[in-house]
Parts: structure tokens; sequence; C-alpha cells
């Protein structure tokens, strides 16, 4: 069930025995998984299972006490979070962390800040050379916002959104950064049925329009199981399976951490 | 450097917009421009002279709206910054052979230039403290810059003149042109071109750089990761903008403009005279007028700064002018009501007003005018002309 068009500058994201404690406290324990390029890959597991921490780790928010995580040949561990986006790693947030008052293609043109130069003056004085590259990264903001449907509200603030197009604004400006690896924390997170199953729409889509890797952390086991390709889950920081979504469904392990066992011993 | 297009192309996207709004607004610039090239033509020196402080203001309220505004940093320290500028253009372009001050001797127009690079500095060197506080407690950290410039403005007479005589700056001067009485005798439509009128046409070429510059900056790649900067940090960093060095440069940048704006100052008045209290010319009073204007404006708008910059900094100097017509103000220190004083009732009601009923200032009722002789709103005319 791997992508159509699998890209050749794809590369897997290896986490690898990492650790993350908090004092005494061992928020990750020993998690190691890989995203396969090209896939949909779900980090799931219940309330405080270290799911966020872990996305946390890999986005370099967290430094991770032990272990390393790698994305192709370059060690994620210890970069400073902003070269994540240089390096083709796109995040899209769990609470939409958008300017509100300014305009979905003002949003969405963040994410091409990575790939476009210009410091204040040459911005300032619209030098000819900044002012085409502004032309050019609008232009293919703009057809991002169409793939995902947000053609219409180009120019209107944020703020003045459906929480469902902020979410799929939030995941634009992701993809603007030209993500091969696209993080996505919670996408359904809030929203009602309709709106998830347009956004498992979206993201099935994306995956099979660009062929990019998908690392999304959800709690909605149905849009989980429709879309990802294989599954990690985690509980009490530590990873208790890995698999596809049947088989970590079937798994008794994963059955227990989410509905939770009346013996001991199990 | 552009990785593959994969996501489907749609209809020739962003469309260079000849709308007939366009046009008006080129005109009404033009006209703009033309109106204030032409003023001194009509106009007394003392108004000029108004007019030329409040377009001191308008270049440093351009500067915190950015930094305050765009970037999101509180800042208090803006009548540090004019002292540092006006300090370092005297110094820069004062003669050598002085005993009592130092002077370096430069050409007034690499003074000017020189002035605003050493503002910036200082204002980067303050960066790792505002990049460290945020809010109402980075208003208070940079206050302590304004007590700062009291001490060194008061302590390095050899710089600035000592605060009982100050010092005089050099005349500026661009090419061997004087922008003083002397020089060429110019004359135009019969109106003698002397100081007031040729400072003035100093003061609106540096204004409208700032603006141009400001405008610019604020609709491209800087300003957007500003205001991510100021919006989320966690999202700007995943984005790939350094929030350390974006906090810094916007930090620069407005030191910069408010450099500019204490050269204006120093220009201006014709002499450089540090504060002896902290109310004064570099004072607290000055940095709250700056805040003042940029609220009253509209945090971030640059337009707003500008027409904030009017109300507050020409105010004053229009009451006081208009005083000798009116005569019912009394005399300054006689504990009547002075120019000064009313109009800072007056821009002190504004502020209350402002942040009360509309919080994005003039700027947001101008666009909201502006909407009204808009067809449609904008969201939606480009799906439906496409």
């Amino acid at each position: 069930m791997s992508a159509p068009t699998l890209r050749e500058d794809l590369v897997e994201l290896q986490v690898d025995s990492v650790t993350l404690a908090f004092g005494g406290l061992r928020a990750l324990d020993d998690v190691s998984f890989t995203v396969e390029p090209g896939t949909v890959h779900a980090l799931i597991g219940p309330n405080g299972a270290g799911k966020s921490s872990c996305f946390n780790v890999i986005s370099g928010v967290y430094r991770a006490t032990s272990g390393r995580v790698r994305f192709g040949d370059t060690e994620l561990t210890g970069q400073r979070p902003h070269r994540l986006a240089k390096l083709g790693i796109g995040r899209a947030f769990q609470n939409t962390a958008l300017s509100p008052h300014s305009t979905v293609l003002d949003n969405v043109m963040l994410g091409r800040h990575a790939l476009t130069t210009g410091g204040f003056l040459s911005c300032g004085l619209r030098l000819p050379w900044t002012v085409r590259q502004e032309r050019r990264h609008t232009e293919r903001a703009v057809e991002i916002c169409e793939f995902l449907g947000l053609g219409k509200v180009l120019h209107a603030p944020v703020a003045a959104l459906s929480y469902g197009a902020a979410k799929r604004t939030d995941v634009a400006r992701a993809l603007a950064i030209e993500p091969t690896l696209l993080l996505l924390d919670e996408p359904a997170a809030g929203m009602n049925a309709v709106e998830t199953a347009e956004m498992a729409a979206t993201i099935r889509d994306l995956r099979d329009a660009l062929g990019i890797s998908i690392l999304l952390v959800e709690h909605d086991m149905n849009l989980v199981m429709g879309i990802a390709d294989r599954v990690t889950v985690l509980d009490f920081g530590k990873r208790i399976a890995d698999g596809t979504p049947s088989e970590v469904q079937a798994d008794p392990e994963v059955v227990k951490a989410y509905l939770g066992s009346g013996s001991e011993d199990a | 450097m552009e990785t593959t297009t994969l996501i489907p192309t749609g209809p020739p996207a962003t469309r260079p917009r000849r709308s007939p709004a366009r046009l008006v607004r080129a005109a009404a610039w033009i006209a703009l421009a033309v109106l204030l090239a032409a003023l001194p033509l009509y106009i007394d020196t003392a108004w000029l002279k108004a007019g030329q402080y409040m377009m001191i203001g308008a270049v440093g309220a351009i500067g915190l709206t950015l930094l305050t505004g765009q970037a999101g940093q509180l800042s208090l320290a803006h009548a540090f910054f004019l002292l540092v500028g006006a300090t370092a253009y005297t110094v820069l372009a004062g003669p050598t052979d002085e005993e009592r001050v130092i002077g370096l001797g430069l050409d007034p127009g690499l003074a000017l230039m020189g002035a605003v690079l050493i503002s910036a500095l200082v204002g980067l060197a303050f960066a790792p403290v505002a990049g460290r506080l945020r809010g109402i407690y980075l208003g208070v950290a940079s206050l302590s810059l304004v007590f700062l410039g009291l001490y060194f403005g008061q302590s390095l007479d050899s710089l600035t003149g000592g605060t009982s005589t100050g010092r005089t700056p050099a005349t500026f001067e661009l090419f061997g042109f004087p922008f003083s009485n002397g020089g060429p005798e110019i004359e135009v439509l019969g109106v003698p071109i002397r100081q007031a009128e040729r400072i003035w046409y100093l003061f609106l070429v540096l204004t409208a750089i700032a603006f141009v510059l400001a405008r610019g900056a604020v609709r491209g790649r800087v300003g957007r990761s500003w205001r991510a900067v100021r919006d989320n940090e966690a999202a700007a960093t995943a984005m790939g903008v350094g929030v350390a060095r974006a906090k810094a440069g916007a930090f620069a940048v407005s030191s910069a403009f408010a450099g500019l704006a204490g050269v204006m100052t120093v220009l201006w008045f014709d002499i450089l005279k540090p504060d002896e209290s902290e109310y004064g010319t570099y004072g607290i009073n000055v940095s709250i007028a700056f805040l003042a204007m940029v609220i009253i404006g509209g945090l971030g708008s640059v337009p707003g700064a500008v027409v904030g910059a009017l109300i507050v900094n020409g105010l004053p100097q229009a009451l006081t002018l208009f005083s000798g017509d009116l005569g019912w103000f009394g005399e300054t220190g006689g504990g009547g009501l002075t120019p000064i004083l009313v109009s800072s009732f007056i821009y002190g009601a504004a502020i209350v007003v402002v942040v009360l009923f509309e919080p994005g200032g003039l700027a947001a009722i101008g666009r909201r005018l502006t909407g009204l002789f808009r067809a449609r709103p904008r969201e939606i005319t480009r799906e439906e002309t496409s």
C-alpha cells in the first residue's frame, strides 16, 4: 500500500532508541521506529503515552536524553529547530499556530521562508530580484492553497475562517516549505465527523499527489486506521506495538492499553 | 532551486492588478508628493518647522511600529536611540579642532549614515536582552536604556557637550550644498529657499525613504518573519525562521530608524543638548509619545505611524502657533493651560478611545473607509473574476 509516485529524493526517518527523561520521569523510554519513504505513518497511544514528546524530539523542540533521530544521512538530534525546514521537514500544529490577522496567503507564504532570501534592505528597497522571487513563490503558494481548497479565501484573514479551513491553512503552510516529510500533530483534533473525513481525504490526496512521507500523531482511531500504512503504538513512553493497522488492531497489548484490562498479569 | 511541481498547477495564479483603484492610489500619492513639495512656497517658517517636527516623529514612529507592531516587542527605549543617533551624528560630523569636544570631521552625509549604522549596532547590542524578555517585562527593561542615556548624556560631555551648553552640530551638507542660509541663493516663484525650506526638503526625502523601506519590508519576507515571531515562535521556528535572529534584526532596524530621527532632531534644534532630567528631548516622555503615535495609528501600520506622528507631534506645534490668535492659553509655567498640556490631554484621550473602541487604531478605520469604496470584498473578487 505504498504511494504510487515514489520520489527519489525521499529518505527514511529513523527514530533510534530515543529516551527522553524529565528528572525521574521517563516520557519516552527506548522508542524506535522508522518512517519509510512515501508512507503515511501514524503514532498513536492513549493520553500521556508520549506521542507529543516524541513529536517534539523529532522536530527539535526537546532534546533527547539518549538515542538519536536520523533523516536519511542527516542527524536531527542536536540540530537547531529552525534548520529542519531547510532539510525538508514540514510541520503542522495541533492548535493551528497561525497569524490570525494576516491573510491565508500571507500565512502560507511564511512557509517559503527557508526557500527564499532577502533581508530588510533588499525587501525594503524592493530590488528587482526580490520582487521576482516574491511573485514566483506567491504563485506556488496560491497553487498549494488551491490544492487544499483554500482558493476562495486567499485574501481573507485567518481569524475569519472556519476551524476546518484554518486547519487546512496550517497544513498548506507546512506544505509550502516543499517537505519530503510532513509532520501532522493531531490533524483532526477538535473536528466534527464531516471535517475529519475531509481531512482524511486530504491526507490521502497529499500522499498520492506529492508522494511524500507523512508522520501523524492522532487520537481519532477511524482516521488512523483508514489512512495509515503503518502504525506505531506508544503507552507510558514505551513502544508496545508497530505494524500495519490490522496487525496493530489485533494486538492484545494495544487492546489492553486502550480498553484497560481487569487482570494484572495479562 | 524549486522542487518539481507535483501539486497540479491551477490557472495562472497572481495577476498584476491594473484596476482603476490602483491608478487612483498612484494619483493620490503623486498629488500628495506635489503638495508636500510645494508647501514651503506657501507657508511661513514657523509652520515649516512644525512640519519638520512631525516628520521627525514619523520616522521614529515608523521604526517603533515595525518593532512593537510587527515584531511584537514592546520598547520604551526609543528616545535613547534618538540620543544615540543625535550624538553619533554630531561627533562624526563635528570639527576636529575643538578643545572641549571630540569631532571626527566626516562629511555630514556620511556622518548621517554612520549615525544610523551606529544606532542599529547599539540596538543589536541590546538584542540578547530583548530576545529573552517579552511584553511588559521587555518594556521595563528597555526603559532602563533611557536612564542610561540620561547618565551618559551628562557624563560624557566630550561627546555630547554636556547639559549646560550642549554643542552645535555641523551644518548638514550634501555634495557641498549646505542646508543652511549659506551657499547659493535659490529662489522659486519669488520665495527664497533658505534653511527652513532646505531642511524641509531634506526631511521630506528622509521620511519618504523611511516610509518606502518600512512598507517594502512589512510586505516582504522580513515582515512575514517578524509577524510569525510575534504570533507564534514555535510555528515561526518550524517554518525555518531563526527566532533570535529575527528579533535582533527587528530591534536593530527599529533603532536605526530612531537614530535617524535623532539626527533629524539635532538638525531641527540646531543644537545637541542632553537632558538634565528624565523628562526632555530624549526622555521618557519622548518614548511614550512614540508609543502613543503607533497605538493611535494602529500597531504595525506604517501609514498609521505617520498619521499618529502628525497628531502627537503636530498638535502641540499647531496649538502653539494658533495660541496667539486664540488667546485662551496661559503662559508656560504660569499654571494655566499650555498648548503642550492641552495636546497631551488630547492624545492621552485619543489612546483611551483607540484602546476601547478600535484597537486597530486609525489604520483599521482607514481600511474600513477604503473598503466602502471597493466594489466587493477582496477575498471573493479573485475567484469571481478568474
